[in-house]
């Protein structure tokens, strides 16, 4: 079994470990899973950087492919073994530039998580077999490359989430929970639709219908019969433009994307400090990741369609998540605003289709990971202490604990998008690729889109004012300052945080190949399209 | 013991040893029948004794269906009546074996839950415990009668059929004499199955009269016959035929409008029988409504593709809205057995969406064989091992507790742990969330389904399971989230046995042999296309009448597809 493999399956070991083993034990063996998790994804960095990575085209680049025939109906058997034709799908997983960051960034704070889960003292065996199912269904999704296999992972994270929100979160846990699994569902299920309709489109395009998402993308009579105006589909549309609707709405609703974005704050706030970590540090990227591995590849024409749409829709989302952040007063659902807000950015740089925009939005993906997480975190360790999250009634922490202050304020600034820091990297690059985007639209857009930034540092500042600063308050006099273990999960990610601001060329070196390979299908995919559209 | 002397019946009828060894499995049923009765006579009323024989006689039909299903490949059709029609009675073929296997295994689970259910420490009332020789005869007969359903191409044989599988059903739903829910359900079973019988004989009749043939496939030439005429009045008496045969059988799968039975009927039967008419009825009228549709459809002298469209247009209708009515109606019961009636309507309707691709046999597609037969197959495998795990849950909760509430579930994560593991399992299964069986078989019959080119009815199925989501996830919840402090259940082993084996099947369909269960509803969808042929040599010309019209049924093309069979 390859090492990407083991990455991808080693929690699931854990899982039945935990299962097994005493209930005392259950949060160290989640410990060490995901630590061994972290160090075998590091591991993967020698093989990456020295390998093909960065050349050639989409889907040569890829990394620790692994590929046998899982489930093989009909087609006929040549002389080899193999099978041609018929219902084939594949066990494919592999890495390439986009994913590689990503699955990094899974298995960091997912360990990160496990860490921060020691305060969890109910049912600790389902809490952490739920929660090494979940990393499993995360790094499966990262990593397939079939799009069969892409959609049984995704599904894979819902049950986990939702019984870690159900049993595991606050008050409203219950419809939290339920609303999740519903919202997200409601995408999957459209997803599927897509997934089955590719199929045979494939097939009446090649003669081998494939699920192989890097053949969908690359084979020229694919892309060719998918992205031909004159296929139409449901109701007339063009089957690019449904196919690819579909495909989005299940994501954006992952994303999540307005008008689908109500259950995100509603989780937040019910879910335990961890899962909130995962959520918006890795389920949320997942949404991003599809845009990037499956929508914009496979259907660009679309895409280029229908991107003035899908650009408003990230603005809205960086603009309306911002208001919502001013307005709240539960400390925990004004980070998760934020989070909505700075996945707008996002979907805005994946939306305009440029370099920088692309690159951008993957850096976003990245920052926002980081910083989000650490978020999450802080708001954490005070509701441990104070057990409420009302912004009003905080105030002069800093003085009280000053290691929590100094860390909080950088987490929030690394959030703020403060120059040096991993936050403006991300946004600049979109604000600059969709300056620099062929549409018309764009440069108003980019305009609208900055006085995001600029509503991020109203929100931050505002609520770094009424809960670290001011005098110290009387009701939080005992409060200890950040112990040990708080300060161990802190420091990774805020070291990151300033690497990633500092030196943002490593990451970018990690991700651009891939990026530009994404590109130049895009191109010759949609320039295919225009020609058989005549024009 | 039987009345008929052997020189009669010597007279009237004599199968050979190849005869009699193709339809063994049903020989072995009525066996088991007899026998039942004899033992009784034999060593009195003993509830020991009947299981017995029945295990051991469901074995014997499990190993000759087996059999069946490893050494014939080819179909095989016998017993035509002496005299009238030329019709042949029976057909054996891989399909059917394949149903008798799946029969058999599903009569010794429900054998077992019996068993289970006469331990438990509910009253008479509840659990009823006198009768059992009764009980197993009714119970056997109706399993023939399924059997039966998916053995013949024969009108009459139908009928018969349908009436063997539903009577004893009828019986066995009211076992529960003192409680006044199962009267009651039984009563409702009745009214309904004798209303939608009477219409399908009334079709029946009309065919019969129109065409002078029993024969399924000879009238699939004439029915082909008064399309093509077009002249206005028998095509819209044919359609009526037709359509009161849906009616038929559509109250044996429980399909909306045909459903109100349904509930009431789960509710009020005792749990082994809600379970083995949750399952094995639905199989049994799905297997009939395939058989037919095979044969009429083969070798397309059923009429245009626009008539065709027709049929399928019309399933797909019924389909999409017994689904969606299943789903809606579970939302609000209480009931745990209620829940899983109106779910079962909708996985009724999940699979009647393949039937009706099979009205379109869609280019590109080999003669011989159709995606939506297996996948119709590997769904009722699924369906199966589902339907007993939750139930078998259901059905140990009851007699723990005597209720079956969905609050009786509360807290069951803490109370047993592995039940609450396995009904979490088989839930999300029955959503058809991967990475369980559910999924799989789901996938499958959507594949299948979008392959026939009914796309909007994919549509439909994947907000359908977007709904169910919610009542099957309100029943996880009642198990996970909540807890009102019941004790701890206790469960007897063999139950929990096979609950734990049920479940593993499902996890281990949805993901490492997938593969396999494909396979093996390949093996029992294999040549179902082939049956008709055969039969359609045999022609009806002695008959006078309107059907003296009808045309000797197409010789040509049906050789094609014998040959297919090898």
């Amino acid at each position: 079994m390859s090492l990407l493999n083991w990455i991808i399956f080693l929690p699931l070991i854990g899982m039945v470990v935990v299962l097994v083993a005493p209930s005392e034990m259950a949060k160290r063996i989640s410990w060490v899973t995901t630590f061994v998790v972290f160090l075998l994804s590091l591991m993967l960095f020698p093989p990456f950087l020295d390998g093909s990575a960065f050349e050639g085209g989409y889907g040569d680049a890829m990394q620790f492919e692994s590929r046998t025939t899982w489930i093989q109906i009909g087609g006929d058997q040549l002389s080899d073994g193999t099978y041609e034709g018929g219902l084939k799908i594949e066990w494919y997983v592999g890495l390439d530039g986009i994913s590689f960051p990503l699955v990094i960034l899974t298995t960091l704070i997912t360990w990160l998580a496990s860490w921060t889960s020691f305060v969890i003292t109910k049912a600790e065996k389902g809490y952490y077999a739920l929660f090494l199912l979940l990393e499993t269904g995360v790094l499966g999704t990262f990593c397939a490359l079939d799009f069969f296999v892409f959609y049984i992972f995704w599904e894979v994270m819902l049950l986990p989430m939702y019984f870690l929100i159900g049993v595991w979160g606050g008050k409203k846990k219950e419809f939290a929970a339920i609303k999740f699994f519903i919202y997200t569902l409601a995408g999957s299920v459209l997803m599927l639709v897509a997934l089955i309709a590719m199929f045979f489109a494939s097939a009446e395009a090649t003669g081998t219908g494939t699920f192989d998402l890097i053949t969908l993308a690359t084979n020229g009579a694919i892309s060719t019969y998918f992205n031909d105006p004159s296929h139409t589909f449901l109701l007339g549309r063009s089957f690019a433009s449904v196919m690819f609707v579909f495909l989005f709405i299940g994501f954006m609703i992952k994303v999540p994307l307005f008008p689908f974005h109500t259950w995100l704050p509603l989780a937040h706030v019910e879910a335990p400090t961890p899962i909130s970590m995962i959520l918006a540090g890795v389920l949320l990227k997942l949404g991003a990741y599809g845009f990037l591995r499956v929508c914009y590849p496979i259907f660009p024409a679309a895409g280029e369609q229908l991107a003035f749409l899908l650009a408003t829709l990230g603005v809205i989302n960086i603009i309306y998540g911002a208001f919502c952040c001013l307005a709240q007063t539960d400390f925990k659902r004004l980070v998760a605003y934020s989070s909505i807000s700075h996945m707008g950015y996002v979907v805005l740089g994946i939306a305009v289709m440029t370099d920088i925009g692309f690159q951008g939005a993957m850096f976003q993906i990245l920052a926002h990971g980081i910083s989000s997480p650490m978020c999450f975190f802080l708001v954490g360790v005070i509701y441990d202490r104070a057990h409420h999250r009302e912004i009003n009634r905080f105030g002069g922490l800093w003085l009280q604990m000053p290691k929590y202050g100094s860390l909080a304020t950088l987490g929030f600034f690394a959030s703020l998008g403060l120059p040096g820091l991993c936050g403006f990297i991300g946004e600049a690059w979109v604000l600059l690729g969709t300056f620099n985007a062929p549409f018309s639209w764009a440069k108003p857009m980019a305009v609208v889109a900055a006085f995001g930034v600029v509503l991020t540092a109203a929100y931050i500042l505002w609520m770094i004012q009424r809960v670290y600063l001011g005098e110290k308050k009387e009701e939080y006099a005992g409060f200890p300052d950040v112990t040990a273990r708080e300060t161990a999960i802190l420091v990774p990610m805020a070291i990151l945080a300033i690497f990633m601001g500092i030196l943002p060329k490593y990451t970018f070196m990690l991700m651009n190949g891939s990026i530009d390979a994404v590109l130049d299908v895009i191109k010759s995919t949609a320039g295919t399209a225009a020609v058989a559209l005549g024009g | 013991m039987t009345t008929v002397s052997h020189a009669m019946l010597a007279q009237m009828w004599m199968p050979s040893g190849d005869e009699l060894s193709r339809i063994a499995p049903l020989f072995s049923l009525v066996a088991t029948l007899v026998a039942i009765l004899l033992g009784a006579l034999a060593v009195g009323r003993s509830a020991r004794v009947s299981a017995g024989i029945v295990t051991i006689g469901t074995l014997v039909t499990g190993i000759l269906a087996f059999r069946g299903l490893t050494e014939f490949s080819g179909p095989w059709q016998g017993f035509d009546g002496s005299g009238s029609g030329n019709s042949p009675m029976l057909v054996a073929d891989a399909f059917s074996y394949f149903f008798m296997l799946g029969l058999s295994i599903f009569m010794l689970v429900i054998t077992g839950m019996w068993w289970l259910g006469q331990q438990s420490s509910l009253p008479e009332r509840e659990v009823p415990r006198q009768d059992p020789v009764e009980f197993f005869v009714l119970f056997v007969g109706s399993a023939f009668g399924m059997a039966l359903m998916v053995s013949t191409t024969n009108l009459l044989m139908i009928i018969l059929a349908i009436e063997m599988a539903s009577l004893p059903s009828y019986g066995i739903t009211a076992f529960r004499k003192q409680n006044s829910l199962a009267a009651e359900a039984s009563l409702k079973y009745v009214l309904f199955g004798a209303i939608t019988s009477a219409i399908m004989i009334y079709g029946a009749s009309l065919l019969y009269g129109y065409f002078g043939t029993l024969d399924v496939a000879t009238l699939s030439a004439g029915i082909a016959q008064a399309y093509n005429e077009s002249s206005g009045g028998s095509t819209v008496f044919v359609t009526t035929a037709l359509f009161a045969f849906i009616v038929g059988i559509g109250f044996k799968v429980s399909a909306v409008p045909f459903h109100f039975w349904c509930p009431d009927v789960f509710q009020g039967a005792s749990i082994e029988v809600t379970t083995w008419l949750s399952v094995a009825s639905k199989a049994a009228g799905l297997g009939l409504l395939l058989r037919m549709i095979t044969v009429l459809v083969n070798g397309n002298s059923f009429v245009t593709p626009q008539t065709l469209d027709y049929m399928a247009q019309a399933i797909a209708v019924m389909a999409a809205v017994t689904c969606t009515v299943g789903n809606l109606s579970a939302f609000r019961q209480t009931n745990l057995k209620r829940l899983l009636a109106f779910s079962s309507i909708a996985h009724a309707g999940y699979m009647l969406m393949a039937a009706a691709i099979l009205w379109r046999p869609a280019a590109g597609i080999e003669a011989t064989t159709h995606p939506a037969f297996s996948a119709i197959l590997s769904y009722i495998i699924i369906y199966m091992l589902m339907n007993i795990a939750a139930f078998g849950i259901v059905a140990m909760v009851y007699w723990a507790t005597g209720s079956e509430n969905i609050e009786e579930m509360s807290g069951m994560i803490r109370r047993n742990k592995l039940i609450a593991l396995c009904m979490i399992v088989i839930l999300f299964s029955l959503v058809g969330l991967p990475p369980f069986g559910g999924f799989i078989a789901k996938y499958f019959l959507l594949f299948a389904v979008w392959e026939g080119g009914l796309q909007w009815l994919v549509i439909v199925a994947v907000l359908n399971t977007l709904i169910s989501l919610y009542y099957y996830a309100r029943v996880a919840r009642t198990m996970v989230f909540t807890d009102s402090g019941k004790p701890d259940l206790h469960v007897p082993l063999a139950g929990q046995a096979m609950v734990v084996a049920c479940t593993l099947l499902v996890l281990l369909t949805g993901t490492f042999l997938a593969g396999n269960l494909k396979s093996i509803s390949d093996r029992g969808a294999k040549n179902l296309y082939a049956v008709a042929p055969v039969s359609k040599s045999v022609q009806t010309a002695d008959a006078s009448g309107p059907q003296a019209a009808l045309p000797a049924a197409p010789e040509d093309g049906d050789d094609d597809s014998v040959a297919d069979t090898k």
